[in-house]
């Protein structure tokens, strides 16, 4: 057996560890002792144990929801299939959403795909920088009439949200903050998550309030983005919105 | 209906009249503590204690021994039982 | 000190994520926190809590992700980013493995092992040599934990150590409890092994905690960093002392990460073991 160059035996010892058997590489390692299957199968487990207790952290709602032994279940077989592209583990994880969205053991689950969304975009706006947000001195000093043609962007890590089901309440239920039931019929939500000052949290918004964040981060002045608020949500009141946006710095400073 | 630069320039203007106060008890009652520093961490272990042992077998990824056992049991109007 | 040498710091602790609200508000007296630099690329709160820490600490930037063995060579995306959190955070020592983890744009998010060869030792000291560029400063290679050797390795892991010393210029972070893991899962004399280490290298020593299992009914020592370091490793760490004199210590733990109070405890023994070996020195 002659030695693989060491790009081969980094290929090689890629495909053991996710859980393909490598003979041209068990022969190069030393199985005195203890057998060269034995040794590679230290660092399969630990790639997959440490990976999926990463994505068990990133994704709590899930694992709190389907328990551990299924969640493992369902890291191990995302993992195979994507492992980490970079090395930052908070990072490790942007298509597991719609990967269990398209799993037929959780189908039935409906609301499992969306509840993974709110993890991830949590963890997003808490690994963010933030950048600035848009005080209510800066739009004051905006003239009047260029407000209409203002382009309004969310802030760095702030992220909208909309789901058939009440994904809050299910995020709260999988923390342990409320004790109800939840009815899956009670109704979706429009949820903006956003970045605190040592924390993330998210927010409910009115269909009006979610339609006008949507349409500012097409990057619609203003006053399109009222139109389709307003189009979308006939209650939509700007000046109860605009201070909600204010206080939880959810928009960019220009 | 034409959205009014005049109805853009008040609902601003009221907005920013709003006292400080106003605006820092609003922030008080909608915003929440979520504590997500836990996502997924670097660390520099090599191995953890289960990565040893005597096993031969890897857990499969086609032995689908588990079914969703957790706070799922609280959600109603879904089956809990993993379709086949 | 008794020989006037300077009084050392007071060994450090590995900061972990379940800490970042504690150590603020206690500050206990460790001598520096070492934080993963991978967990802290993004900005946001949690970096903002390591700068509030650096009023009161000073601290070293242990990165386990640059992956200095890969044959592809070093990520420009991720150096990139360690480099502006090195140049944001101005650490005292920055670090990482003789490993590897990324192949073909896949991380696998674990320590693994080179061969010991020409060919690798080439690889490493130009990654190693690429870093050292970009940061601007010297970096510290860190003797990893192995489970298995390749059978044409030609070069022994320490010697292997010291060529890449010899050929970058870089410093040496000195796990004791690797090296016992190491030598007890390979058969390899811990004492010989640190007598083969650069002297002048050593900028740092690492102390963890391992566990004992089997692996094909024989023993083998894993290092999951989860527990007390343990006797033996006490033991190495004095040898390590006489060797290479006064380091930079540090207590890691990531498995089951134990109260701060632990970790505090197991510096003070560090501190205790160190006091010791200088009066003995002294004396």
């Amino acid at each position: 057996m002659s030695a693989l160059s060491l790009a081969d035996l980094q290929t090689a010892f890629r495909s053991a560890c996710l859980g393909s058997d490598s003979p041209d590489l068990a022969a190069l390692v030393d199985g005195e002792r203890i057998g060269a299957d034995a040794r590679l199968r230290i660092y399969r487990h630990h790639v997959f144990d440490s990976l999926s207790t990463a994505l068990g952290a990133t994704f709590s709602s899930v694992l709190s929801l389907v328990g551990e032994g299924f969640f493992r279940m369902l890291a191990r077989e995302y993992i195979a299939h994507t492992p980490p592209s970079g090395p930052v583990l908070s990072e490790y994880g942007a298509d597991f959403p719609d990967f269990i969205e398209r799993h037929e053991r959780v189908r039935d689950l409906v609301y499992l795909a969306d509840a993974a969304r709110l993890d991830w975009a949590l963890t997003r706006a808490y690994g963010s920088d933030g950048g600035t947000a848009l005080t209510a001195a800066a739009l004051a000093a905006i003239a009047p009439e260029a407000l209409g043609e203002l382009r309004l962007r969310l802030r760095m890590g702030v992220s909208l949200l909309r789901s058939a089901y009440p994904v809050d309440r299910i995020w709260a239920v999988a923390h342990g903050k409320d004790d109800a039931s939840i009815d899956l019929a009670s109704g979706g939500v429009e949820l903006v998550v956003f970045q605190r000052d040592d924390d993330a949290a998210f927010a409910r918004l009115t269909r009006g309030e979610a339609a006008m964040l949507v349409a500012c981060d097409g990057a619609t002045g203003l006053a399109v983005a009222l139109e389709r608020a307003s189009d979308a949500d006939s209650s939509f009141d700007f000046a109860t919105a605009l201070p909600k946006f204010l206080n939880l710095d959810i928009l960019a400073a220009p | 209906m034409k959205t009014s630069h005049l109805i853009i320039a008040s609902a601003v203007a009221a907005a920013i009249g709003l006292p400080g106060t106003v605006l820092g008890q609003a922030k008080a009652e909608t915003e929440k503590c979520y504590g997500v520093s836990k996502a997924g961490q670097n660390d520099c272990q090599t191995a953890s204690s289960s990565c040893a042992g005597t096993s031969k077998k890897d857990a499969q990824a086609d032995a689908w021994i588990a079914v969703p056992k957790g706070t799922c049991a609280k959600i109603v109007g879904a089956s809990l039982t993993p379709s086949k | 000190m008794a020989d006037g040498a300077p009084s050392p710091l007071p060994t450090g602790i590995g900061l972990r994520a379940r800490h970042l609200e504690e150590l603020p508000v206690r500050k206990p007296d460790v001598g520096f926190l070492e934080i993963h630099a991978e967990n802290y690329l993004n900005g946001g709160p949690a970096l903002k809590r390591v700068e509030r820490l650096r009023a009161d600490y000073r601290f070293s930037l242990h990165a386990v992700g640059l992956s200095l063995g890969s044959a592809e060579g070093l990520d420009a995306v991720h150096l990139a980013r360690v480099k502006a959190l090195v140049d944001r955070l101005q650490p005292d020592l920055v670090s990482d493995h003789l490993s590897w983890s990324v192949t073909s744009a896949t991380y696998l998010n674990d320590l693994l092992p080179l061969p010991y060869t020409e060919e690798s030792l080439a690889v490493v000291c130009r990654n190693v040599e690429r870093l050292q560029e970009s940061l601007g400063r010297r970096v510290l290679v860190e003797n990893p934990s192995s489970y298995l050797s390749f059978t044409h390795s030609t070069i022994g892991e320490a010697e292997f150590l010291a060529a890449i010393v010899a050929r970058t210029g870089c410093g040496l972070l000195c796990d004791v409890n690797n090296i016992h893991v190491t030598c007890s899962n390979m058969r390899l004399d811990p004492t010989a092994y640190l007598d083969a280490l650069p002297r002048s290298a050593i900028g740092e020593f690492h102390l963890a905690g391992h566990v004992i299992n089997d692996a094909d009914g024989e023993t083998i020592l894993i290092d999951d960093h989860g527990s007390r370091v343990a006797e033996p490793v006490w033991a190495l760490l004095r040898e390590a002392l006489a060797r290479f004199g006064e380091q930079p210590t540090l207590i890691e733990w990531d498995t089951d990460v134990p109260d701060l109070d632990v970790l505090i405890d197991e510096a003070a023994r560090a501190d205790r073991e160190r006091r010791a070996f200088h009066m003995g020195a002294a004396a």
